[in-house]
């Protein structure tokens, strides 16, 4: 197929390995972190942890009651200090995800306060069953990468719903875990429970397959439980996911730059304090942001600026070095329609253009109020034509096919080409639910809409999928681990 | 004050699928494919010209020296603009990375959007539809969105184009049948913009014609172009090639397959007339190879025609490209993602003019409802391409200081003064469940379908004077239909 | 030993070369040249067509399948009394004057071969006394147009007419292309339209039968 015979090379050339997407440059990437770091000198964050108080004062931050300011040399230490990548695990330990430079990873959202039950859409309040539905799901889908919560299960004890979440993902998926933590003492036993997974806590260590999720509170102020949780996860060496939530014109100035140097002057403190209470300790930082939406009253999630300072954000964390978590995949719609369709795909589509390392969000409708399985399922596919895209086109002699060009010649065709055999199942991206049937296909089995038939796909692999079990008596580990932190309460 | 150096800012965000050298890579495998195996043109004028110039021509096959589409590549304009046709007001810079976006044409089919009816498109779903893009902020130019099919099938354009400008005085990109269709186009426009010469200065309309791949020119496409060049009328010349049937199933053989087949194009127009104004068009996308259809939704489009864009920019060629279309039979969560993709894509991709927006069913139903819901879609991309801007004022340094920890920013002037930069979405429900549910609970696509009827019972184009209108009826009625393959 | 199954499955894998030269083999052997067409080329045709329906084999593998099959038939073929020779039907293909476009027309035609149908594809730009001279020349059951333009497409109503004049009025005339609906097939007096090609060998399997 080649079309010389000579063994001729090319020099100078530059080639994109991948689609090339970018929003902030150097410069501004620079000038962001620069203001960021004048924010932590000149006014300081809210330090409400007393344990993390001494800790910044000993390393030579400004402590004045609870307020706290950084100097730029220690805030620039901590953020070249922290690692530049981290490898989470599946449950057994394999090394799964490369959570560094421009590699993009998809899982779905948490926070939402009900779920459309899978069996008859109902919207209700979300029960462990969910947990481990999603886990189920998570654990089938080729394009989701982690698992995390679908809610918090109102039918356990509210004080340890943590702990149920967990047990309910790790018996269901071996996929890693992103893991929410109320407090310390939930946290300390979902350490407990991993190290029951991995057989200790060195391997855990080595290994790990789940990562704390750390909500910052936001605008430069760091709670007493939040730190604690920081200096937990950091004194025991396991990952952690430090995040600020911000809203542009609320908690956050309207404009994007200036929302991005809070956000960044915030995880700085997470990743700062981590790096102090352990140095190389691994830290993965992001940021969730939306506007204020005055005129209906919510904080949408749908909306084209999440993506926007989400992707302003990764570009930032990637010029630190820092490995990043962002949103993206979730709708201001109430239901299943092409709303929800349009704001998931664009939402993905730029986040993960982005190179943001672990995506999250995917599956939350009505402005993450209500999670969906359907819309999981959806993304999943999303996903796929999402990284389609990103892998770009590969230039290469072959490829170019100037050979088959000419064999082909003008009117003729290229169905039967050796070389379309050969190229057509790899180059080309195959749907699994995106319909591409003509109209009477399509009516002839039912007029079925993607919602409908993503739904379906749902009830499958409820019915059919069967994850991997652990063994018994890590489940019976598991089980002891609650009761026992429940006996505490 | 203080002043730095040396510092360089995105105003958008910047995407490229290829480097520069890929991109040199591509057109000189386009240019040897030109070279060695050319392409066929069954039209004699264009044969002659070709000849005349200097290429290689055996029979119908024309083979392309290197000197001479270089040649063409210097001389063709890589600043064209589009016009209002009532005003002659400068609109469209079809040029550098402007992007625009508007309809699609030639869908046999279209669905009335008060019956659903799914029927043959006609004189009046032509003129509904033009009016609604006529309507609608995010959409620059109008297309068709039908062939005219209630009248002799051998003059639709002519129908078409009628409806068209009765019922927008946005640009128009006409799809004629045939290049006596064309010439009566050309004649309407040159009515409505004062004269041939006035039409030239402030073109408010762009000619199209397409190649049929791999490597073939009809007649019919051949004399569009070489029409477009003597008229001196920006032409836009699109292959549309699907991977795998009428290209290689390699995207980088796509590419150089597309690419050939229009910078043949490019050199039938510079070599008909130096100059012309010339459009490198393109939907680039794969045969399904398990439906065999021509897929409108495939993420390989808008790959393929990102990269075309590269090519566009670094030829410097004006370029036509493709979105806010889906293959899915109706508007649903899927018409919604391939929309959302597409139209993300192409625009951060910078190609210029941009096309099919409202095409359904794998381009074979046009669909108002969707045109509606890809302008809501235009306004987040758009609001997503402009990027982030850093400078003192953006960056608030003060404010937050002032404002502090724990603070809230929702008083501030500052915040007053940069609300507006949000997206605000016409279309998009963000109303809290029980307020949607009070309103009806309707999906998206109820809600556009509401606003497409809404602007067809009640939106009025700026009207085309009486006079003008009464001489392009006159074109119209004696217009002439040509058999196809006869003279 | 190589046997008549395992060139069932040379087919299916579209392997040309290895078919040939089993063919060649059985035929040296002695085996019946009708079994090595029903139950060795056609078999293995048969079972990618069912593949294909069900998604499990996609267009580049049925039409290098259906090369397979057709270069050992071409190598049978001497050995078969006339007449013997197995086919479901001959169909006459072409696309109408003024249109060049060719690649449903093509696919039509593969999918119509690996159903057993003997094809003639008389190409592009065939004007309506090109097919009538066509039908005279290779008397098929079945003649198929197609079209890809709303302005091309008015040309089978042309060659349907002059069919019907020359007393070719036995031939079934079916209807394919983009603009083209069951409505227009209807109008213009076609005995059939198919959307696509998969089902193109349906319309002419119920034609015939």
């Amino acid at each position: 197929m080649n079309t010389t015979r000579s063994n001729f090379t090319r020099a100078n050339f530059e080639v994109n390995q991948t689609i090339h997407w970018k929003m902030l440059s150097d410069d501004q990437c620079e000038e962001i972190y620069m203001t960021a770091l004048e924010l932590l000198e000149r006014t300081g964050a809210e330090i409400l942890n007393k344990e993390a108080q001494e800790i910044l004062e000993k390393a030579g931050c400004w402590v004045d009651g609870t307020r706290v300011r950084i100097p730029s040399a220690l805030a620039e230490w901590a953020a070249k200090t922290a690692p530049s990548r981290v490898t989470l695990c599946d449950r057994k330990g394999n090394r799964a995800l490369r959570v560094e430079t421009t590699y993009s990873y998809y899982g779905p959202g948490q926070r939402n306060s009900f779920v459309l039950d899978p069996q008859t859409g109902e919207r209700r309040k979300p029960i462990k069953e969910d947990v481990a539905s999603a886990g189920v799901i998570c654990d089938a889908l080729k394009n989701i990468d982690f698992a995390l919560s679908n809610g918090y299960p109102t039918d356990v004890n509210e004080a340890s719903a943590d702990l149920h979440v967990f047990e309910a993902l790790l018996t269901n998926t071996t996929k890693p875990i992103i893991q929410y933590i109320h407090d310390v003492k939930q946290a300390q036993a979902i350490l407990d429970m991993g190290v029951a997974v991995a057989g200790s806590l060195r391997e855990l260590q080595k290994n790990p397959f789940f990562v704390f999720l750390i909500d910052a509170d936001g605008t430069l102020v760091h709670s007493d439980e939040t730190l604690a949780k920081v200096i937990f996860a950091a004194k025991n060496g396991v990952p952690f996911i430090y995040h600020t939530n911000l809203i542009l014109g609320d908690t956050a100035p309207a404009t994007p730059a200036g929302t991005l140097v809070v956000a960044l002057a915030d995880v700085l403190v997470g990743v700062l304090l981590g790096q102090l209470v352990r140095q190389g300790t691994p830290i993965i930082a992001g940021g969730i942001f939306t506007i204020d939406d005055q005129e209906n009253g919510i904080l949408p999630w749908g909306a084209p600026e999440v993506s926007l300072v989400g992707t302003g954000m990764t570009n930032l964390l990637r010029s630190l070095r820092i490995p990043s978590f962002g949103f993206a995949g979730a709708s201001d719609s109430k239901i299943s329609d092409a709303q929800m369709g349009l704001e998931e795909a664009f939402s993905m589509l730029h986040m993960g253009l982005s190179g943001t390392n672990l995506i999250h969000g995917c599956g939350l409708l009505e402005y993450g109020l209500t999670g969906s399985l359907v819309m999981l399922v959806i993304g999943d596919e999303i996903v796929g034509m999402t990284r389609k895209i990103i892998n770009g086109i590969e230039v290469n002699e072959e490829r170019l096919a100037r050979g088959v060009i000419d064999a082909v010649q003008p009117g003729g065709t290229y169905l039967g080409e050796e070389h379309t055999l050969k190229y057509f199942r790899d180059e080309f991206w195959w749907p699994t639910i995106m319909s591409r049937d003509r109209i009477k296909d399509w009516t002839e089995t039912g007029s079925k809409s993607l919602g409908k038939r993503a739904a379906e796909r749902v009830q499958s692999i409820l019915q059919t999928h069967k994850p991997e079990k652990l063994s018994d008596d890590v489940v019976a580990k598991l089980k002891e681990i609650i009761e026992k932190a429940e006996a505490a309460l | 004050m203080t002043i730095r150096s040396n510092i360089k800012a995105n105003q958008s965000t910047r995407m490229n699928v290829l480097t520069p050298e890929q991109c040199q890579e591509l057109v000189l495998a386009a240019e040897e494919a030109m070279w060695r195996t050319g392409t066929n043109f069954h039209d004699e004028e264009s044969l002659e010209i070709m000849k005349k110039a200097g290429c290689w021509v055996d029979g119908e096959r024309v083979r392309v020296p290197a000197h001479i589409f270089e040649q063409a590549l210097k001389t063709c304009q890589k600043h064209i603009v589009l016009c209002n046709s009532r005003t002659g007001a400068r609109e469209l810079f079809v040029e550098g990375n402007n992007s625009y976006f508007g309809s699609g044409p030639c869908t046999p089919f279209t669905r009335n959007p008060f019956t659903e009816e799914r029927h043959r498109a006609t004189r009046q779903s032509v003129g509904w539809a033009t009016k609604v893009l006529d309507a609608l902020p995010n959409i620059d130019y109008a297309m068709s969105l039908g062939i005219v099919q209630d009248v002799p099938l051998l003059i639709s354009d002519r129908h078409e184009f009628e409806q068209q400008i009765l019922h927008t005085d946005k640009p128009i990109i006409t799809v004629c049948v045939d290049q006596w269709g064309q010439a009566d186009c050309i004649k309407m426009a040159e009515i409505v913009a004062g004269g041939e010469e006035e039409l030239r200065k402030n073109p408010f309309i762009c000619l199209y014609a397409e190649p049929i791949s791999p490597g073939v020119h009809c007649r019919e496409a051949a004399q569009k172009l070489v029409m477009g060049a003597k008229k001196d009328l920006p032409t836009i010349y699109t292959p549309c090639i699907m991977a795998g049937g009428t290209a290689p199933a390699t995207l980088a053989g796509v590419m150089v397959q597309g690419l050939c087949e229009s910078l043949s194009g490019l050199v039938l127009s510079q070599c008909t007339r130096e100059g012309a104004p010339f459009i490198m068009g393109g939907v680039y996308t794969i045969l399904d190879m398990a439906t065999t259809i021509f897929s409108y939704g495939a993420p390989e489009l808008s790959l393929l025609l990102a990269a075309l864009a590269d090519v566009a920019h670094y030829l410097e060629i004006p370029m036509f490209g493709t979105a806010g279309c889906t293959d899915s039979c109706i508007i649903d969560e899927q018409a919604g993602i391939e929309a959302a993709i597409s139209v993300a894509m192409t625009n951060m991709s910078g190609a210029n003019l941009n096309h099919d927006i409202g095409y359904a069913e794998q381009g074979a139903t046009s669909n108002l409802d969707l045109v509606v819901i890809c302008d809501e879609v235009l306004g987040m991309a758009r609001r997503l391409t402009n990027g982030i801007r850093v400078n003192e004022e953006t960056l608030a340094l003060d404010v937050i200081e002032d404002v502090g920890p724990g603070g809230n920013f929702a008083d501030e002037d500052h915040t007053e003064e940069h609300i507006e930069e949000n997206y605000m979405p016409k279309l998009i429900n963000r109303a809290a469940r029980e307020i949607w549910e009070n309103a009806g609970g309707k999906t998206l696509t109820q809600v556009a379908n509401e606003k497409v009827r809404d602007i067809i019972n009640h939106h009025e184009p700026e009207p085309l004077p009486k006079d003008l209108a009464a001489k392009i009826r006159d074109i119209v009625e004696n217009a002439v239909g040509h058999m196809p393959g006869e003279d | 030993m190589a046997t008549i199954e395992d060139l069932s499955k040379y087919v299916i894998k579209g392997n040309v070369a290895k078919t040939k030269k089993l063919t060649q083999a059985l035929i040296d052997e002695g085996a019946a040249p009708l079994e090595i067409i029903n139950q060795g080329l056609i078999a293995g045709m048969n079972v990618v067509g069912v593949r294909f329906k069900n998604g499990e084999m996609f267009v580049p593998e049925v039409m290098v399948a259906a090369k397979a099959m057709s270069q050992g038939i071409e190598m049978v073929e001497p050995l078969i009394v006339e007449g013997e020779m197995p086919s479901a039907g001959k169909v006459l293909l072409g696309t109408v004057k003024g249109d060049l476009h060719d690649i449903g027309k093509n696919l039509v035609g593969i999918m119509l071969e690996s159903s057993g149908y003997t094809v003639i594809d008389i190409g592009i730009d065939k004007a309506p006394e090109a097919f009538i001279e066509a039908i005279k020349e290779h008397q098929p059951q079945i003649m198929g147009m197609s079209a890809l333009l709303t302005t091309t497409m008015l040309h089978m109503k042309d060659t349907i007419e002059l069919m019907k004049e020359e007393g070719l009025g036995n031939v079934k005339a079916i209807v394919g292309g983009a603009p083209i609906s069951q409505d227009f097939a209807d109008e213009v007096g076609a005995d059939g339209f198919a959307p696509d090609a998969a089902s193109a060998v349906d319309l002419c399997n119920s034609l015939l039968s």
